[in-house]
């Protein structure tokens, strides 16, 4: 059969859990918050994440 | 009393005898199942020959044959010549080369320095355990019921399949998903984390989706399964709605093959479900030592081979041996593939000042001349001594050319030891030193051979 996806999504991209923007090669960046890695587009996007108090579970 | 016992012969335990052997020792090599172990009869011989198969296809249709796909069958079949081929001559014909006495059976201990075999005791004063792993398949409701695969049936599959849903998103689930949707499969990626491979750096994880959704793979990330029925195909339910395929396959990790009454030999686990060692491969119990995937930590046929020499020599000399695992490679065969050795910069820069640069593969003059120009290369160094502390690529033979960066790693190189060791130009290898060039200026801006 094909591939059937009922999916209560948008297609997904890798994305900076601060800011949106799409994450790549050149722009992206992880960081350890709370025992969660979390990816961003720049320090600079996880630092005002970090700094908003996000929780772990965001 | 014997010796020394092998328990497990696959990569570990024929490299455990070929070393005793070459100590003057006969060793006792106990196993079942197909010889080899996983690595040539289910492993990294047949995965990366079907790789393979899909690289020179996907080739073809690029240049000249578009929608030719690899025969279905005929592509497994040829995979099959070349297992029972490497298995004759790199285990069965190795094994007569050697002074051995085999035992084939399930091993049991049943004392600190004695195991059974059928219904035989064989007493040693030395052990080397290496029994290798199996696929780890979490509980899902409904998963046994309507049935699934894991590596051992994705590579000798009983059926042709239109539609493949594979769970897990690191190495094995994303060389399966390329090795397939190049069989002309339609492949969806089903990922718990948010990202592809999350233990490698990140820019590999992104771009590494990239490269499979360009294919025409889908992937899925964050997402949980709740169960799975039984639909006009079958269906995986998650926490995100659902898919319906011919066919799941479950790639969501490895367990280490411990079952072996290691109570009765006062050998311990590890936090891993592993047999726990110290740095010489010694387990709690100081005569019996283990090697390979039984350890339950990074899962590589080389490394593997490695432990499998160090702990014979540890084992029958005291030689205090252990293993470089800073220097220790691992790729992920997909085209590009996909290479690390070292730290990634995150684990580099908890003990250290590091500096880290990214040299695109369309700087590379050999990645434009093969017109694989997906990837980059990422250097991670030491800010006071550019000493190397990482290399992480995406990019066409990545996997050859990581050998270099771990050779560097091992004999602790910096940039300039790269920089002035003249590379054959046009290679891939190149990107190494392009890589440590660009340390010290834009390598966009270099000519070609400087």
């Amino acid at each position: 059969m094909k591939l059937n996806m009922r999916l209560n999504l948008q297609r997904q991209v890798d994305k900076c859990e601060n800011c949106g923007a799409p994450l790549s090669a050149g722009h992206v960046y992880s960081r350890e918050i709370n025992g969660v890695t979390h990816y961003f587009c720049c320090s600079h996007c996880a630092d005002e994440f970090e700094g908003s108090g996000h929780p772990s579970c965001c | 009393m014997r010796e020394l016992v092998i328990i497990g012969y696959g990569a570990a335990g024929f490299a455990a005898l070929i070393k005793a052997n070459e100590l003057g020792v006969k060793p006792t090599l106990v196993g079942e199942g197909p010889i080899g172990g996983t690595c040539v009869n289910v492993g990294c011989v047949p995965s990366k020959r079907m790789l393979r198969i899909g690289e020179v296809y996907s080739l073809g249709r690029r240049y000249c044959l578009r929608g030719c796909y690899p025969p279905f069958f005929e592509s497994f079949q040829d995979k099959d010549r070349l297992v029972t081929e490497l298995r004759k001559v790199k285990y069965e014909d190795v094994l007569s080369a050697y002074d051995v006495e085999l035992v084939e059976g399930q091993a049991r201990f049943v004392s600190p320095n004695g195991i059974k075999v059928g219904g035989r005791i064989i007493e040693s004063k030395k052990f080397i355990v290496a029994t290798g792993s199996s696929p780890h398949v979490p509980e899902v409701p409904g998963l046994k019921e309507v049935g699934f695969w894991t590596n051992v049936e994705a590579l000798s599959p009983n059926k042709r399949i239109e539609s493949l849903a594979v769970v897990g998103g690191r190495a094995l689930a994303l060389e399966f998903a390329q090795m397939y949707r190049r069989l002309g499969v339609e492949v969806v990626v089903l990922q718990r984390s948010p990202v592809l491979l999350p233990d490698w750096e990140p820019e590999i994880s992104v771009e590494v989706r990239r490269v499979l959704e360009e294919e025409g793979v889908n992937v899925i990330t964050g997402v949980r399964l709740k169960e799975v029925r039984k639909g006009e195909g079958k269906v995986v339910v998650t926490d995100v709605g659902e898919v319906e395929v011919d066919e799941i396959l479950m790639a969501t990790g490895r367990a280490p093959n411990v079952n072996l009454n290691l109570e009765a030999a006062k050998v311990a686990l590890n936090e891993r479900g592993g047999i726990k060692v110290d740095g010489e491969l010694r387990t709690t119990n100081p005569n019996i030592f283990a090697a390979g995937d039984v350890i339950g930590g990074k899962m590589l046929e080389a490394l593997a081979g490695k432990q499998g020499t160090v702990a014979a020599e540890n084992a029958l000399l005291n030689a205090h041996r252990n293993v470089d695992m800073f220097s220790v490679p691992q790729v992920v065969f997909t085209q590009p593939n996909l290479a690390s050795v070292g730290l990634t910069e995150r684990e580099a820069s908890k003990a250290r000042e590091v500096e880290s640069r990214i040299v695109m593969m369309e700087d590379v003059a050999k990645a434009r001349i093969l017109g694989e120009t997906k990837g980059f290369i990422k250097m991670i160094v030491g800010k006071e001594d550019r000493k190397i502390l990482g290399v992480h690529m995406m990019g066409e033979n990545a996997a050859e050319v990581i050998n270099e960066a771990a050779l560097a790693l091992k004999m602790r190189a910096s940039i300039y030891d790269f920089i002035d060791t003249v590379h054959v130009f046009p290679t891939m290898g190149e990107s190494l030193r392009l890589a440590a060039l660009s340390f010290l200026g834009d390598v966009k801006k270099m000519s070609c051979c400087v």
